[in-house]
């Protein structure tokens, strides 16, 4: 992860689909302004569990933003219940869960609940960029068992290999600048 | 007898999308959303100041005791407030708001209560508030760098 800050390389998230939940009228107000800025078009815009599930059920959604919703972590059950609810394709969706206070036990929970990426609070539009371009690669497995269904846990991203520029895959090419 | 698992790598609409022609570069992005951001600085100042007060007043009905239901509701009131500085690029007011979950995370598991330690979070509270955006870089670093220590030491016990 990570780009330069005077990258021009180039995205573009017109066409995609995002549902945020995000029960604070200004969390969500700040989570708009960030994916406004990056060109998205399409906000479902959740302020509770059950408006989220029905547009998970009603609509395809190419992205969601999910708020773990402090101590009652209503944010990690929606994503548990997201991944065994067989709508496909929504249940594939990447998921980056936010969290606010992060003790360890939410940074394990978010982990098992089946989120790709955990983003401790506050947000910056940089650090939700370069989240959302790293859900986006593909190539993620994604795994379905009695205890979990959620994408792979055993990942690591070491980076390029010592004294390469670029990546050789496509996806690498994606933060190429120019 | 539990079921094997199913490995398989599903096709992600997202990868797609967002190599489309079109779109912004990063740093435009960045600098678009920065721009957003800022439109919203009066509303979370005065949110802030809003929870600010809220917070000085479960701190006043505590009345030196531990009293759970008061420690989860002040802890979920700081929690919600965590992010919100930052629009106003405040990441001072969010340290101290971090500093001041962890103690109240502790509190509220453990069941004791460190007046003194929540007095001190709310008087740099206040203090951020009222300083913002004219603040000592080294001064504001040193009262963040304190607050973390009294957090750890309350949680050490």
């Amino acid at each position: 992860m990570g780009f330069s800050a005077d990258s021009r390389a180039r995205f573009n998230l017109a066409q995609v689909s995002v549902l945020v939940l995000e029960e604070t009228p200004l969390g969500m107000s700040i989570l708009v302004q960030i994916l406004g800025g990056f060109g998205a078009r399409k906000v479902y815009r959740c302020d509770t569990v059950e408006k989220a599930e029905r547009v998970v059920r009603e609509a395809e959604v190419d992205l969601l933003i999910i708020d773990a919703m402090g101590r009652s972590g209503a944010g990690f059950d929606f994503v548990r219940w997201l991944r065994r609810s067989g709508i496909r394709p929504n249940c594939y969706v990447p998921v980056i869960l936010t969290a606010a206070h992060t003790p360890a036990m939410a940074i394990a929970r978010a982990r098992d609940c089946g989120a790709h990426i955990v983003m401790a609070k506050p947000l910056t539009p940089r650090a939700m960029l370069d989240r959302i371009i790293w859900v986006a690669r593909a190539g993620r497995r994604f795994v379905e068992c009695d205890g979990y269904v959620g994408p792979d846990r055993r990942f690591r991203d070491a980076g390029l290999p010592r004294g390469l520029e670029f990546g050789r895959r496509r996806e690498d090419g994606l933060m190429l600048p120019g | 007898m539990s079921e094997p698992a199913r490995i398989h790598t599903p096709d992600i609409p997202l990868g797609r999308l967002i190599r489309m022609p079109g779109g912004k570069n990063v740093g435009q992005a960045v600098s678009d959303a920065e721009k957003g951001l800022e439109t919203l600085h009066g509303e979370s100042m005065k949110e802030l100041q809003r929870v600010l007060e809220k917070a000085e007043d479960y701190y006043n009905r505590a009345n030196k005791k531990f009293d759970g239901l008061l420690v989860n509701a002040f802890y979920d009131l700081i929690n919600g407030a965590i992010g919100l500085p930052t629009v106003g690029k405040d990441r001072a007011i969010d340290s101290m708001l971090v500093s001041l979950a962890d103690l109240l995370d502790y509190y509220r598991i453990s069941g004791e209560w460190g007046d003194k330690s929540v007095q001190v979070h709310l008087n740099t509270f206040q203090l951020l508030l009222r300083t913002e955006g004219a603040r000592d870089p080294e001064g504001t670093e040193a009262i963040l760098s304190g607050l973390q220590k009294v957090s750890r030491k309350a949680a050490r016990g």
